[in-house]
């Protein structure tokens, strides 16, 4: 295991992908959310055909609460040498989580780093059930004024949380209203991302809605939730786990299934972003009814060097069916505004659209775990392993989420 | 006490260093931005220095109360119980008159749900929750568009 850079030998790879059984959130209750991180890593590992003495490395993102520090420990790793919780929230950081694995990889810091995200939202908070961060005043007496905040974002979420927007669906339908009164984007172009979403989950059988057809009728027959966004806009929210093994190209050339490489990655936020629409409506008019990877989009096609035109597949974080849009047009897949009729036109779709989109079935579909398994699906595409496999994939884009800082990647074989 | 449009149970905010002043302002009934002393610069949420010129001197600016909807949506499902009742209810941003374009998280009230529009005129319409809480909600402008600020 020795730390020293030397070039192309040190280059980047996805080596091991693995996950846990997908189910609705509650699903699982026997076993924690913990044991479902550390399930899902060994199987990483094992798909990758290294075992956990090759590991030396942890990585992951946003809030986790399964520390590295202690998945090392349980696991037996020889030696932790790196370890890294990226700062972006939510779903944000999914990306740059394997970027961060990339650089220590790359720099000599450590041999293998393994990315892991597990999820129980029936075990903890449904992200989407309302006030988080601020719980409800039960009861008299009244508070008679303000209380101390414990956090950074306690103190911000004061400012959206007393007028009632409890949960991301809130802010970003207000984010998609804006987008649709400067371009004129319609529900039913919203809709054909859940649609075609769903149809790729239909052959996947690790997705939780995999055998829940969905019509254009069905989803707009789906209940308000947050006025433009139904139900079916929204991700699922589940219980679940997995994980992506990192290495370096010269370890990578004995690997099980052989290496998909790291072409390129960034990550980040546009000046003034703070935690994205969720708490900055005061943003400038472009950056609000964007997806805020404008400047991610840019260092990640120049450092990849390659473009939106070279992607073959692509897994594009699907909070929201309209957040999808506003990422395909700052990635450069269609013009700003043109991110509804460029949907519309079937491009997401497999076979046979101009860029197959979560081809697994996204958050959408497939599960929500935080945009990991949007990456698990690039490695897979490239393996030539996906249920709905992209003939001669070459090269694939996975973002992280939109509205909040966020990172993206670009996937290749060398 | 004012007029009530949410009910007891709604989140109630928590403030540190940097935004205590503008609830304090609130519960006076003032509508507020933070302003650079140095530049001029408005910003919201409150922060510790100035984005713009990083001076860390800064002064509440009263607002006229005055502004337009910037975007909004009509709220369908009731996060927390109480406002099983409250539904449909509306969330707007509201772009606020003499704040240079900041912009602040509000509620339409004393309209219907469909009157909301992205340009729509509102005025400040204060809802006490607590006896030195108060937050800014908004109703449709009385005031005709050529005598605002």
């Amino acid at each position: 295991m020795a730390g020293t850079v030397s070039g192309a030998g040190r280059a980047p790879c996805l080596v091991g992908v693995g996950e846990t059984r997908y189910a609705k959130w509650g699903g699982i209750t026997g076993t924690s959310e913990y044991r479902l991180a550390v399930e899902a890593i060994l199987a990483a590992i094992a798909d990758a055909g290294m075992t956990p003495d090759d590991v030396d490395g942890l990585a992951s993102f946003a809030e986790d609460r399964n520390d590295a520090t202690f998945v090392a420990a349980d696991l037996g790793l020889p030696e932790l040498r790196y370890a890294s919780l990226s700062w972006l929230p939510g779903g944000g950081g999914a990306c740059a989580a394997v970027a961060n694995a990339a650089m220590a990889v790359e720099s000599g810091a450590a041999e293998a780093v393994v990315v892991y995200r597990s999820l129980c939202q029936g075990q903890f908070r449904r992200f989407g059930q309302g006030p988080g961060n601020m719980p409800a005043h039960v009861g008299p007496p009244r508070v008679p004024h303000v209380r101390r905040a414990t956090s950074l974002l306690e103190a911000h979420v004061a400012f959206t949380m007393p007028f009632g927007m409890f949960s991301p669906p809130i802010a970003y339908a207000m984010v998609l209203q804006r987008h649709m009164h400067r371009f004129g984007t319609t529900v039913e172009q919203m809709g054909q991302v859940a649609v075609t979403t769903r149809a790729h989950a239909s052959r996947n059988p690790r997705a939780v809605m995999g055998t829940r057809p969905m019509t254009m009728d069905d989803y707009l027959a789906s209940r308000m939730v947050s006025e433009p966004f139904r139900l079916f806009d929204c991700c699922l929210e589940n219980d679940g786990a997995c994980a992506v093994v990192v290495t370096t190209a010269e370890r990578a050339a004995d690997t099980a299934k052989g290496p998909v490489a790291l072409l390129g990655s960034a990550q980040g936020a546009l000046q003034g972003f703070g935690h994205g629409q969720y708490s900055n409506v005061g943003m400038p008019d472009d950056d609000y009814s964007s997806s805020g990877a404008r400047g991610v989009a840019a260092r990640l096609w120049s450092r990849a060097g390659v473009g939106p035109g070279d992607v073959d597949v692509a897994q594009i974080y699907d909070h929201f069916t309209g957040l999808v849009l506003l990422s395909l047009e700052d990635f450069g897949f269609c013009g700003r505004g043109e991110g509804g009729p460029y949907a519309a036109s079937g491009a997401l779709a497999w076979p046979d659209g101009a860029l197959p989109t979560n081809t697994h079935g996204g958050s959408l579909s497939e599960a929500y775990i935080h945009g990991l398994n949007h990456v698990v699906e690039g490695v897979r595409q490239l393996r030539g392993e996906s249920t709905c496999q992209v003939e001669g994939a070459e090269t694939c884009l996975v973002t992280s989420a939109a509205g909040v800082p966020t990172s993206a990647l670009v996937l290749g074989l060398r | 006490m004012t007029e009530r449009w949410f009910p007891d149970e709604m989140p109630m905010p928590a403030a540190n260093a940097e935004t205590v002043g503008w609830w304090e302002a609130a519960a006076d009934h003032r509508l507020v931005v933070q302003r650079c002393t140095e530049c001029g610069r408005t910003r919201h949420p409150p922060g510790p220095v100035c984005p713009r010129c990083r001076s860390s001197s800064s002064e509440w600016s009263e607002l006229p109360g005055t502004g337009m909807v910037y975007t909004y949506t009509v709220v369908h499902q009731a996060f927390i119980p109480s406002l099983q009742d409250r539904v449909p209810y509306v969330v707007i941003a509201v772009e606020l008159d003499g704040a240079e374009g900041a912009r602040i998280v509000s509620n339409l009230v004393d309209a219907a749900p469909g009157e909301v529009r992205v340009g729509m005129p509102v005025e400040v319409a204060w809802e006490d929750m607590g006896p030195e809480l108060a937050v800014p909600r908004f109703r449709p402008s009385t005031v005709a568009a050529r005598e605002r600020p």
